[in-house]
């Protein structure tokens, strides 16, 4: 049997002290399966969740550790959170408090396994929480978590994207006409309605409302060989004719199809989760890049939806099947919502704009998101390159044009300097 | 309430010969076995329609999850309404579903009942009396999730082989996505059954089925799995050889991940394929043969929505909500010879995001291949939490009727009441030696309505099996010929079958 490296050997009095640790680490474990099998969760609603979710851990422990400030009075709409009472807290306690609350809210509609999976986690989180702490002290800060995690429930209930229906594909809905908009690239029923449409007009975190990280116009519409939008559809269609085994491998790396995958912004949260691990990160750190991140993806989504819907453009599918070759499949599975630009490049250039901030440029890691779906885990040099894979994935899979990736990546950094404003630290 | 343009539409075909829509009434009939349990029940809830007393009728074995199983004595008479009466001395508690067949070929039908737990094979002893035979066939049952079946007999085989596929880790709690546990392949071995062969990957089966997919005399094993929990997973299909070994992409197997609950099989279209219809939820799947040029590739083109049959959602109730669909079964229930398809549905357990008032569905084959929802005018309207269930003829008068299992609900049952439907031929198949009811055979019936084409299987559905003689529509035509083409491949001589006869096709 092989011999672990002295750093990754069990520490188990290590391992007792760091229970604030384990109870994050076990509740975003199972928070990435339950977005995995929760119907309703879709990228841009995932990318929601894990924003308010590591906020609900931030600000549980902003109340009681002076060196954290609270985002209240910094993102919209969240005002003063609960304040702790004088008497003595534990932080794993209170945070144990919070995410049961917090993510048993979230996951109300998840399914009977999701139920009882929640149900095991919570039992098993609040022993591993309250081993040697006061049941007076356990009592309150589980109780002061609650409080703190219901606030923020209350706030979020009011930003437009709490409420979702049919899994998010509206029962109504009119295509716009002309040749170069969106128009249903599957024979699934439910998916000839595009996802979110109104995604766009929720209430962000800290971009503005408008005018925050638009995007330029998607190029012209033609059918012409001999224009740009022409050239863009033909690499497409080039690069699916010639890929490469690493490239296929790159494409379903970065798939993160929804119900079968944690979705693009739970990779991101996988990522950050085996690094914690690593490096035993401590709780505060955790919970302050797991909300900031958080609020990168899900404004992410909403401005990329903003500008889905703003132009609405075609998918490579539907354009090549009626210009260039008929019969053309490309390698992954069109996903049920406009083309430009790519939600996957602009929730990682979200990503990794603010995770380079807290890490630097060349910070190494190895992402093994999907080791158990039989995919093997991929080094990157930095969160940077990982980014630019996951967008160019998206041309390798032949569901977006070369734009849609460049620019929302690029809509993605822009996103993360309006997160980065933000203050965790007094 | 909002209202909302059904899909359907544009698949409608003009409206002119529209099928002609069979009438059902709901019976009290004596069927009293709710499917029962929490968590792990969740899925099953089967039936086994097949006659344990060699009176011709069929009797009805239903599964009763956590609570005991219930055998049925089918005491309908020809044409009249459905009765049946509980048989005593089968205590079989924990069954998610059952297939009946004659495993040792001794010309009484037996059991293969499917178990939270050790899985039973059940020996007819006959007058639907029953003993276990695990110890005496060398059938090691097991201690798992039992949610699939299917059995064939290979080539040779005097003993059927038996697919058994299971689900998920039932011990764990905080993570079982990706629990899947192993399905297995129980071969032949003297008088009974080798060890298990486990069928690696396994991905949360919900139905197998034994199928000659390419019509080429080879039946493999179709798998349809529950993305809900596996973890690179798909659906499968198996070679059936020596050792079993999946069908790739570089042989043309295409991926598909859906939460596959059932599967239908039929040659819609006698054009030598089958069709098969997959069972989800929000989207069901009807798969037609699509293979490259001058090649025979399982690879399927997904036609349920060019065909009006996605049934993604309640076509009545007001409960806009995705469905959620389990048992499906292709028959004629209008006797105008097409293939019809019935559909049972019930959300999973108060999951808020797929619709509570589910009805099930009985679509209804046009000439043109599309399909026209009729469960409701045809009176089979129901909103109860179906899943498994039976499409089959309880009082001989050749007209289907309708059984569904529900869960924590007793069974329901529909009598075709038609007045005027076509006329039908029932073809029962027996020949000596081993695989007496002939599994794995191909019936064709040729009449002026065209050639039909079935393939006699034991498997698919959602863990509800059939040993009944198997009924053709044929319309106005007012005569037939069938054939069988035997599982060996050697084929019969057509036969002259009159409108309302029931013909046993020996060797």
């Amino acid at each position: 049997m092989a011999t672990l490296p002295a750093a990754l050997a069990p520490r188990p009095a290590f391992a007792a002290e760091r229970r604030a640790e384990q109870v994050l680490g076990q509740w975003y474990k199972l928070l990435l399966e339950l977005i995995r099998h929760t119907a309703t969760y879709s990228p841009p609603v995932a990318a929601r969740s894990f924003a308010y979710l590591g906020i609900t851990a931030f600000e549980a422990q902003a109340t009681g550790t002076p060196a954290l400030r609270s985002l209240a009075g910094q993102v919209a709409g969240l005002t003063a959170l609960p304040a702790r009472d004088a008497a003595p807290h534990d932080e794993a306690c209170v945070l144990q408090g919070a995410l049961s609350h917090a993510i048993a809210a979230h996951f109300g509609n998840t399914g009977p396994t999701g139920q009882r999976a929640m149900q095991a986690m919570e039992k098993r989180l609040s022993e591993v929480a309250m081993a040697g702490v006061g049941q007076d002290v356990a009592d309150r800060s589980l109780a002061h978590g609650i409080a703190v995690s219901q606030a923020i429930l209350d706030w979020s209930a009011s930003d437009g994207g709490a409420v979702i229906e049919n899994m998010g594909f509206p029962y109504e809905y009119t295509l716009t006409e002309g040749p170069g908009h969106w128009v249903p690239t599957n024979t699934t029923a439910v998916q000839q309605h595009p996802l979110l449409p109104t995604w766009g007009q929720n209430r962000t975190f800290a971009i503005p409302m408008t005018g925050g990280c638009g995007l330029p116009p998607a190029l012209e519409y033609s059918e012409d060989p001999a224009s740009a939008f022409y050239a863009e559809a033909k690499t497409v269609y080039d690069i699916s004719k010639s890929l490469t085994d690493e490239q296929k491998v790159i494409a379903r790396f970065w798939s993160d199809d929804p119900m079968l995958s944690p979705t693009p912004p739970g990779h991101w949260v996988s990522i950050m989760l085996q690094i914690f691990d690593r490096d035993a990160t401590p709780v505060d750190r955790q919970a302050e890049v797991l909300a900031m991140l958080g609020m990168a993806v899900s404004d992410g989504f909403v401005q990329c939806w903003r500008s889905k819907f703003e132009y609405d453009l075609l998918r490579p599918i539907t354009y090549i099947r009626r210009v260039i070759d008929p019969n053309w499949e490309p390698l992954l599975n069109t996903p049920p919502f406009p083309e430009y630009p790519s939600g996957h490049s602009t929730q990682s250039g979200a990503a990794a704009g603010v995770l380079e901030a807290f890490y630097g440029p060349d910070f190494a890691f190895e992402d093994a998101t999907h080791e158990d779906d039989g995919i093997a885990p991929r080094p990157f040099a930095g969160f940077a390159e990982a980014a630019e894979e996951a967008a160019i994935s998206r041309l390798y899979g032949g569901i977006h044009f070369p734009s849609a990736n460049k620019n929302g990546l690029e809509q993605g950094r822009c996103i993360a300097s309006h997160i980065l404003e933000l203050k965790t630290r007094a | 309430m909002r209202k909302v343009l059904p899909l359907l539409l544009l698949a409608s075909p003009a409206l002119a010969d529209e099928p002609v829509t069979p009438q059902f009434a709901k019976e009290t009939t004596g069927l009293a076995t709710p499917y029962m349990g929490d968590w792990q029940y969740m899925v099953g809830g089967g039936a086994a329609v097949f006659d344990c007393d060699a009176d011709a009728r069929p009797d009805v074995f239903i599964a009763g999850g956590e609570g005991p199983a219930g055998l049925y004595r089918n005491l309908s008479e020809p044409g009249g309404t459905l009765k049946f009466a509980p048989v005593e001395g089968v205590s079989e508690t924990g069954v998610t579903g059952a297939y009946p067949l004659d495993i040792d070929s001794d010309g009484v039908t037996d059991l293969a009942v499917l178990r939270v737990g050790e899985n039973h094979l059940m020996r007819g002893l006959g007058d639907c009396r029953f003993e276990n035979a695990n110890a005496a066939w060398g059938f090691d049952g097991g201690d798992a999730w039992s949610t699939a079946f299917a059995a064939t007999w290979e080539t040779g085989a005097a003993w059927p082989t038996l697919a058994v596929g299971n689900y998920i880790d039932r011990k764990e709690e905080a993570f079982p996505w990706g629990s899947c546990t192993d399905n297995w392949l129980h071969r032949p071995a003297d008088k009974g059954f080798a060890p298990p062969l486990p069928l690696k990957p396994s991905f949360c089966a919900l139905s197998m089925l034994f199928t000659d997919w390419a019509n080429n005399g080879t039946r493999d094993l179709r798998v349809s799995n529950d993305r809900e929990y596996y973890k690179g997973g798909q659906e499968q299909l198996w070679h059936m050889e020596a050792e079993p070994r999946l069908w790739t992409d570089k042989e043309g197997w295409k991926r598909l991940r859906i939460w596959g609950m059932g599967i239908a099989a039929r040659d819609l279209d006698a054009n030598g394929f089958n069709e098969y219809f997959l069972t989800s939820m929000a989207d069901n799947k009807l798969q037609v043969l699509v293979p490259p040029k001058d090649q025979t590739l399982p690879q399927y083109a997904d036609q349920a929505f060019k065909r009006g049959a996605t049934a993604h959602r309640p076509f009545t109730g007001g409960d806009l909500r995705p469905s959620t669909a389990w048992h499906a079964q292709f028959e004629d229930v209008n006797n105008d010879g097409l293939a019809d398809v019935f559909v049972v549905k019930g959300n999973v357990s108060k999951m808020p995001d797929f619709a509570q008032k589910d009805p099930n569905n009985l679509m209804l084959q046009r000439a043109d291949g599309t399909f026209l929802e009729v469960a409701e005018t045809a009176g089979a309207l129901s909103f109860a939490n179906g899943r498994g269930g039976a499409v089959a003829d309880f009082n001989a008068d050749g007209k289907l009727d309708l059984l569904v299992v529900n869960r924590r609900e007793a069974p329901e049952i529909w009598r075709n009441v038609s007045e005027g439907l076509g006329g039908f031929v029932s073809v029962r198949l027996s020949q000596a030696g081993a695989n007496r009811d002939a599994i794995g055979a191909w019936v064709e019936l040729r009449s002026e309505a065209g050639l039909q084409r079935r393939e006699i299987t034991v498997g698919g559905g959602h863990m509800s099996g059939q040993l009944v003689s198997w009924h053709f529509g044929i319309g106005t035509a007012d005569s037939a010929e069938v054939r069988v083409i035997w599982p060996d491949g050697q084929a019969s001589d057509w036969v002259a079958a009159q409108p309302g006869e029931a013909i046993t096709l020996k060797r």
